[in-house]
């Protein structure tokens, strides 16, 4: 009898002082990012000696943890949107920025005064300073345009640049995880504990959604499969390597044995692909059409006007697109070789100013570089505005998606210390009742 | 409190401190926007705080920077017309000395003084020489009667126009060119009918006149007093439609630049209505906003605190 209790009892010791273990484990990974919370599972130990059927005590059969599949893959989802929208917001800002609309010192601006400077050759056709005044504010546009063009350039750059690294940083990732996957195989093969290895992978996991947008399978062997936009890139022990391939406007992610188009649906890489390939190359284009058409606007009045000799003018704008367009080196060296006169006839054209009056009302004109770059800068405006909400809700989701995996994953420490009064409990139970089975053996000896 | 997942939810310090750190986040984000919006005075610092509002306040204002150019324009033309208006007086008072010196010649002729007549036809000279200095009124180096076609001589020493083209005009409105000057042969007349010829042959009105009392018979004192001094006045009332030409631009010009200057006020305060930062409303939200990071902050320092761990002894 003394000896199957003081059996039951020990394994009850043993058993709680285990429950103790992963309640110590569990409080000091409070905050451990990718901690699950560990329970020690405990069942009935069935034999011993009593032929009535007693049991054998308690064992502690796993340390399980209370992970949740469903869970864990919505909150990679939701931080790989998140992430997305993020690079989107700050490489769309980036452009915002380039434009100091709307204010006194923006491309809007300097095209007003452009136009003004018109009217000031209509007043005095033939002094030149107003003449002047018109190329130095036509060179002023240039540089404008030229200095934002090349800063939208320098933003796409820029932003090859660092899909550049968030793709080398994920083929490490990826890497780690399959190397995880392998030792946790081996680790239950061997029968040890991998929930360590496990709170690793989570980790690593939660930066691959937000890098690339990678949700996690778990497999019934314990390994995970990585899949982003539904190619796998780990399985088992074996993962992917990513590179980039194309040139910016088609650039994508593609597989490095398999050569696939890896479709990057969210994360920093999916969000720096749009940017790249689609918002980025639209305002490099709106913007060239914004000084095509000043190019074109302007040199097609001129073109209709005369100088004050009744000769055919220069035009005032060469080249074209944002970057290549320039003020004529003739004019700026010349110019009374702005065709101000409305009429070849001489002498009528000789004080005529009628052309460059009719060039400053193209202030407006519904083909001329005003409006498209209105439309162009409220575009770009909206676009950022949309991706802030995005970011903003998508803030929120994440947090929700955090929150509720953390609700059970996460460890409450008011539980944890319930569940550590009742072991205590439990084990001074034991304790007692191997006290009080020596006392029975010893009146036991003594009544002999 | 950010948006829990409502229902049965354990929460854990963690997600307690993680909602309170995005709540603080989101107030503090919150209070940097309304600071900028009182700060700057504007509602809309850039286009993605409002990109309908932005593009309608470029707009706005090329729409301002260009009435101010009307503004401009018409200032502009204003000061071309009272010269051109005070040039057109002092011509008519030419001519009217001119006239009283041909209404004088039939007085002195009864008495045939022809040294007077003589004075006469000098003065009448002199008014000549007067008028073609004032048909070269320039304003800002430009002479003001000779159109399109000359930049600094309406008429050459000889009385002959060598301007050319219309008179300039100034845009004071959307598509409202307003001439701000009159052209030498409108005011002056040409060739015999006008005042200002002196080629032999094709004497203008005043050098018919004062020819005319030079020879001093009674045919052609006579001529002078008839039909030159018809002509005269003729060539006088001439200015005189063209005195009120310059005095209706004028007073339409005026107009103009009032209404651009109405139109710039209107635009300003359409633009102010759209950027402007609505200031009472502005401050009264950043306090609402900084009360509740207070109550947050409050509540981070507080709620943590607290678990079962303290009470178990």
């Amino acid at each position: 009898m003394g000896d199957m209790a003081l059996g039951i009892a020990a394994s009850g010791l043993d058993a709680q002082q285990t429950v103790m273990d992963t309640i110590a484990q569990n409080l000091s990974n409070a905050n451990t990012p990718g901690y699950v919370a560990q329970t020690a599972d405990l069942s009935t130990l069935t034999g011993g000696g009593d032929t009535l059927g007693v049991g054998g005590g308690v064992q502690v059969t796993a340390i399980t943890q209370a992970s949740d599949g469903l869970l864990a893959a919505n909150l990679q989802q939701a931080q790989g949107a998140l992430s997305q929208s993020t690079a989107l917001q700050q490489v769309l800002s980036g452009a915002q920025a380039t434009f100091a609309e709307p204010g006194t010192n923006g491309l809007s601006a300097q095209l007003s005064a452009f136009w003004q400077a018109w009217d000031g050759i209509a007043q005095n056709p033939s002094a030149l300073a107003p003449r002047t005044q018109v190329v130095d504010t036509a060179q002023n546009l240039v540089t404008s345009l030229s200095q934002a063009s090349s800063q939208l350039a320098q933003l796409q750059s820029n932003a090859q640049n660092q899909l550049g690294s968030v793709v080398s940083a994920t083929n490490t990732l990826l890497a780690q995880v399959a190397q995880l996957n392998n030792q946790i195989v081996q680790a239950k093969g061997a029968g040890t504990d991998p929930n360590a290895l496990v709170d690793q992978r989570n980790a690593l996991m939660g930066t691959l959604s937000s890098n690339i947008g990678a949700v996690a399978t778990n497999m019934p062997d314990g390994t995970i499969t990585v899949r982003v936009g539904g190619i796998s890139l780990v399985q088992g022990a074996s993962a992917d390597t990513l590179q980039l391939s194309g040139a910016p406007g088609s650039l994508a992610i593609t597989s490095a044995t398999s050569k696939v188009t890896v479709p990057a649906t969210g994360g920093q890489a999916s969000g720096l692909l749009a940017a790249i390939n689609q918002y980025l190359p639209g305002y490099q284009t709106q913007l060239d059409t914004v000084a095509n058409q000043l190019s074109t606007t302007v040199n097609t009045q001129l073109a209709a006007g005369f100088t004050a000799t009744g000769a055919a003018g220069q035009p005032l704008f060469t080249g074209t697109g944002a970057s290549g367009l320039a003020v004529n080196a003739a004019v700026v060296a010349d110019p009374t070789q702005i065709a101000a006169s409305s009429t070849s006839t001489m002498p009528d054209a000789t004080n005529n100013g009628a052309n460059a009056q009719a060039m400053a009302e193209l202030y407006n004109a519904s083909t001329g570089p005003d409006q498209s770059y209105q439309t162009f800068i409220q575009g770009l405006g909206a676009q950022l505005q949309n991706t802030n909400n995005q970011v903003q809700a998508q803030t929120s989701v994440a947090n929700a998606a955090q929150q509720n995996l953390q609700a059970v994953a996460g460890v409450n420490p008011d539980q944890e210390m319930v569940h550590m009064l009742s072991t205590q409990q439990a084990y001074q139970a034991s304790a007692k009742l191997i006290s009080t089975v020596a006392t029975m053996m010893q009146s036991l000896l003594a009544s002999v | 409190m950010t948006d829990l997942m409502s229902g049965a939810i354990s929460y854990t310090p963690s997600i307690i401190a993680n909602s309170l750190m995005a709540d603080l986040q989101a107030n503090q984000s919150q209070q940097a926007t309304l600071e900028q919006q009182i700060s700057t005075g504007n509602a809309v610092n850039v286009p993605s705080d409002n990109p309908a509002a932005t593009a309608e306040i470029m707009q706005i204002n090329a729409g301002l920077n260009r009435s101010s150019q009307y503004a401009a324009n018409a200032t502009d033309g204003l000061a071309w017309l009272s010269l051109g208006n005070s040039t057109m007086n002092q011509i008519l008072s030419s001519l009217q000395s001119a006239q009283q010196a041909v209404l004088s010649v039939s007085s002195a002729s009864i008495s045939g003084n022809t040294a007077a007549i003589q004075s006469l036809a000098t003065q009448v000279d002199s008014v000549r020489q007067q008028l073609t200095q004032l048909a070269n009124t320039q304003y800002a180096g430009q002479a003001i009667f000779a159109g399109t076609g000359n930049v600094t001589t309406a008429y050459d020493s000889n009385g002959n126009y060598v301007g050319g083209g219309s008179a300039p005009t100034r845009t004071v409105a959307a598509g409202e060119q307003i001439p701000v000057a009159v052209t030498g042969p409108g005011v002056f007349g040409t060739g015999t009918t006008g005042l200002l010829s002196t080629t032999p042959g094709s004497l203008g009105v005043l050098a018919q006149i004062s020819a005319d009392l030079r020879a001093g018979t009674p045919a052609s004192l006579n001529q002078a007093m008839t039909t030159d001094l018809q002509n005269l006045q003729n060539a006088m009332s001439q200015v005189q439609s063209q005195a009120a030409v310059l005095g209706s631009s004028y007073q339409r010009m005026q107009t103009f630049q009032q209404q651009a200057t109405n139109a710039q006020q209107a635009l300003q305060s359409q633009l102010a209505g759209i950027q402007s930062t609505n200031l009472p409303q502005a401050v009264t939200d950043l306090g609402q906003v900084q009360n509740s990071y207070q109550a947050a902050l409050w509540a981070a320092s507080k709620v943590t605190q607290d678990s079962l761990v303290q009470f178990l002894g």
